[in-house]
């Protein structure tokens, strides 16, 4: 491959890559693979070559959405494009006749657009019904089948499909209407409400007032912006349709390195790994070290359970990581970089692997980078299921090849990191942010966000909650608006109890704090902190202190023979069984109360019980 | 008995040895001892001159496995030859290889590099990656991280011990298939998940795993 110039740069900004007319694009992450996605993109090529059906198949990242898995996302001529979720290699077949070829959209499987429009511009082609009210008293087929009835009784029901969606982003909603293509929504539509719908909206072409969803989507997507839309393992996909590099060659050719720090000052990026360190800050320090080697590490050790957004950005847009890496680099004056990611990863280290061979094949990484006389180059290291790892000496430790122990600071990486020279270490999601500053610039940036946390987060939302996905929500957005507005809340017929961020080390926030707005300082406020961004709901049946105290943790036990009543103790039951559990003293009779609903309290004479110890504090192993 | 034809049917008893293993030898010195009140002269020395070929044979393949060792170990360090902290990457390299860290070749890495093998073995157990065991030929893994973990991986690991009899970091007696959780695979949208011989499996139901030891024993039939 001939090495790329600062021309051809030019050139490909000036004329970005166009979609081909028809195209299905399977989304390959490791979530989506794990439920199928191979499958379903193999019984798709099937199809398509059996059927002779002109579109392009193409492999991308995820978009994000896990509770479907696996996603595609279709493009035809004279169709709306729509993301269908929980595909199957079965399903495969019917797609390709209703769908691509007979213009028809699949009952059940249809996520809807989040970019709900507010006009009818454009004669109304779907209807999407969904009733998002409560499971038990579904009646999305009844309002298919009324809106087909009207239809038909109009004479429409050639040119407008009803279509049972699988998710509309909307939830406890009743039942939600969406119209394709314009993407007009209706909310709490009611049996009377479909022959003014069809009558007015789709015949006249008017918005009825009182049923529009107005509220705009909660999500903003900077990290995400490419998950999802493009092919990881493609270079040309990511200078074609992402402005690859474009941010890159504005820094070395356009500005100097103070002047990258002093946009990235003027975004006021904070550290996406937890702490929250501001990003420019890091970099000056580096920068400001006496001349010499400088090492730039991009942080993928993402161990906090519930995250998962490292492992999708690095899976589904690893040459912008490699871009704000690059970007990085020039700022701080260095030359060699690492990418520091979990061998349990495998899929994120095999494509930010060809990221790098891609790149340096381009002339993107090795000496005299596009002629502009900048030099870098970028390498793998593996983690090796060390939780600590995840912490800035620790990492530097496991990178030298050593046992990750964590050493005091001060210094700070800043002034002696990796084999005793500056480094600095950013998150993933820090990275992958860079080249949008340098892109859109700073106040861009900052424009989202609260006074103190600008821009967005991504969120992993996981546990007991409707729908798992990525988030990705401009700072300041609260808890609930998270958990509720975006994922749906927790399942039919379950309570929610609190929301942990911040994974083990952080905290778990009780449902009556659920309002407060995501942000550095409020998050540590309530004494739990941002974490990389997990955020795991559970629901009332899950126990706190199971949930605190897991399997395989060593319980620190004060010897003792007696103990207070609401305290937690060892007690030995008949001599024969020990177990852990909390102390009600009942009269004469001793009360052992578990910490989780699903086992019952047990209730002993005073003779059969012996107190061992009382519960000190608790050992946590990582590995 | 006569002296000669006692003297005959020793050698030819002995002469019966060349293809016999250890047990056989023992049994066979033990029954000479019975029937002759001692073990006589000439079968004690061909037994000797067995032990010997046998020992013989034994270095010969002990001598192949050490050079192949030391030649797969000096391929991966040749690789890595240049960076600096290397170590765990060929750690990795050498696990990558045999499913584990057998102790010869820690041995060897250690003579490679010129590193302490106490050194190694630091890193080794520092990292939970690392196994120093043998794994089975197929392995289940539970990810047991908090959002599996909310989504009943519980019960999946019940379900596993009771279908393989053994508990996680074991593997079955017939080293056919290793259970063992893991701490987060970052599929929580998936939860709860597990891996199965490198292929990870999402929204995993107990009913499931029965299945899915089945693929494996069928899988192990199929190669035999």
């Amino acid at each position: 491959m001939k090495p790329l110039t600062r021309q051809d740069l030019v050139e490909l900004a000036a004329r970005p890559a166009t979609d081909p007319p028809a195209w299905i694009r399977v989304q390959l992450d490791t979530g989506g693979i794990a439920a199928g996605a191979e499958t379903v993109h193999a019984a798709l090529e099937h199809a398509r070559v059996e059927q002779h059906l002109p579109f392009a198949l193409l492999r991308t990242g995820s978009v994000g959405y896990s509770f479907a898995d696996p996603v595609i996302e279709v493009q035809t001529p004279l169709m709306p494009r729509v993301l269908y979720g929980r595909m199957t290699p079965e399903l495969a077949p019917r797609l390709l006749d209703e769908h691509v070829a007979g213009r028809r959209l699949l009952d059940d499987h249809v996520i809807a657009t989040r970019q709900r429009g507010l006009v009818l511009d454009a004669p109304v082609s779907q209807i999407l019904v969904l009733d998002t009210g409560s499971e038990a008293t579904n009646k999305t087929e009844f309002f298919q089948f009324s809106f087909q009835e009207e239809l038909k009784r109009r004479g429409l029901s050639e040119r407008v499909q009803v279509v049972r969606a699988l998710d509309l982003g909307i939830y406890d909603e009743g039942a939600v209407v969406q119209l394709l293509p314009g993407g007009v929504t209706y909310t709490n539509v009611l049996a009377p409400d479909v022959a003014r719908i069809v009558g007015e909206s789709i015949e006249a072409g008017r918005v009825l007032d009182d049923l529009l969803w107005k509220t705009p989507d909660k999500q903003v997507r900077i990290v995400l912006r490419h998950c999802g839309k493009i092919d990881p393992d493609s270079t040309d996909d990511y200078l074609r349709r992402a402005e690859g590099y474009q941010a890159f060659a504005r820094a070395v050719f356009d500005l100097t390195p103070e002047q990258v720090i002093a946009e990235l000052k003027v975004s006021a990026l904070r550290g996406r790994g937890g702490a929250g360190f501001p990003t420019w800050m890091k970099w000056q320090l580096t920068r400001a070290q006496p001349v010499g080697q400088r090492y730039v590490i991009c942080n993928g050790d993402e161990g906090d359970p519930g995250a998962f957004m490292d492992r999708s950005v690095l899976e589904s847009d690893p040459h912008a990581v490699l871009e704000g890496m690059m970007i990085a680099a020039y700022a701080m004056g260095a030359s060699q970089g690492y990418f520091y990611i979990r061998a349990e990863y495998p899929r994120a280290v095999e494509r930010v692997q060809l990221a790098l061979v891609q790149a340096r094949e381009l002339g993107l990484l090795g000496r005299n980078i596009l002629g502009s006389g900048f030099d870098f180059d970028a390498k793998i290291r593996l983690g090796a299921g060390a939780f600590v790892c995840g912490e800035e000496t620790a990492l530097i430790a496991s990178i030298e090849g050593r046992r990750g122990s964590p050493s005091p600071r001060p210094p700070y990486p800043s002034v002696r990191g990796l084999w005793g020279k500056p480094t600095a270490i950013n998150n993933v999601e820090t990275l992958a942010i860079v080249p949008a500053i340098l892109l859109r610039g700073g106040a861009w940036f900052a424009s989202h966000g609260t006074d103190t946390s600008k821009g967005t987060k991504v969120f992993a939302v996981t546990g007991k909650v409707r729908n798992a996905q990525l988030v990705e929500v401009p700072m300041g957005t609260t808890l609930s608006e998270i958990v509720f507005d975006v994922c749906g809340g927790v399942l039919d017929g379950h309570e929610i109890k609190a929301v942990q961020t911040g994974g083990p080390s952080g905290g778990v926030i009780p449902v009556h704090l659920l309002d407060t707005p995501v942000s550095y300082e409020t998050l540590q406020q309530l004494g739990s902190i941002m974490g990389s961004g997990g955020m795991l709901v559970m629901d009332k049946g899950d126990s706190m202190v199971e949930a605190g105290i897991q399997n395989g943790d060593i319980a620190i036990i004060k010897s003792s023979d007696t103990a207070e009543t609401g305290e937690i103790v060892v007690a030995l039951i008949d001599d024969t069984e020990a177990t852990l559990k909390r102390l009600r003293k009942k009269g004469a009779s001793i009360a052992l109360e578990p910490a989780n609903a699903a086992y019952e309290t047990r209730i002993f004479g005073p003779d059969r019980v012996k107190i061992q110890g009382r519960l000190a504090g608790l050992y946590r192993r990582y590995n | 008995m006569k002296p000669s034809q006692m003297m005959s049917e020793i050698e030819s008893e002995a002469a019966g040895l060349r293809d016999a293993d250890e047990a056989a030898l023992i049994e066979f010195l033990e029954k000479a001892e019975q029937k002759h009140g001692f073990i006589p002269r000439d079968i004690s020395e061909e037994v000797g001159r067995l032990l010997e070929v046998k020992l013989e044979r034994l270095r010969r393949i002990q001598g192949k496995l050490e050079s192949t060792i030391r030649r797969d170990v000096q391929e991966h360090v040749n690789h890595w030859r240049s960076e600096e902290g290397n170590l765990i990457m060929v750690l990795h390299a050498i696990q990558n290889q045999h499913g584990y860290i057998p102790r010869e070749v820690a041995m060897e890495l250690s003579r490679e590099l010129g590193v302490k093998l106490a050194r190694i073995y630091e890193v080794i157990t520092f990292y939970h990656y690392f196994k120093l065991q043998p794994p089975g030929a197929h392995s289940v893994t539970i990810c047991n991280g908090t959002a599996c973990y909310l989504k009943g991986s519980g019960d999946l690991i019940n379900e596993l011990r009771s279908q393989l009899g053994i508990v996680e970091g074991q593997t079955t007696p017939d080293r056919q298939i290793h259970f063992d959780t893991v701490r987060c695979i970052g599929c929580c949208g998936m939860a709860p998940a597990m891996v199965v011989d490198g292929r990870t499996c999402g929204r995993v139901r107990s009913s499931d795993i029965a299945g899915h030891i089945d693929g494996l024993r069928a899988k192990k039939e199929a190669v035999a």
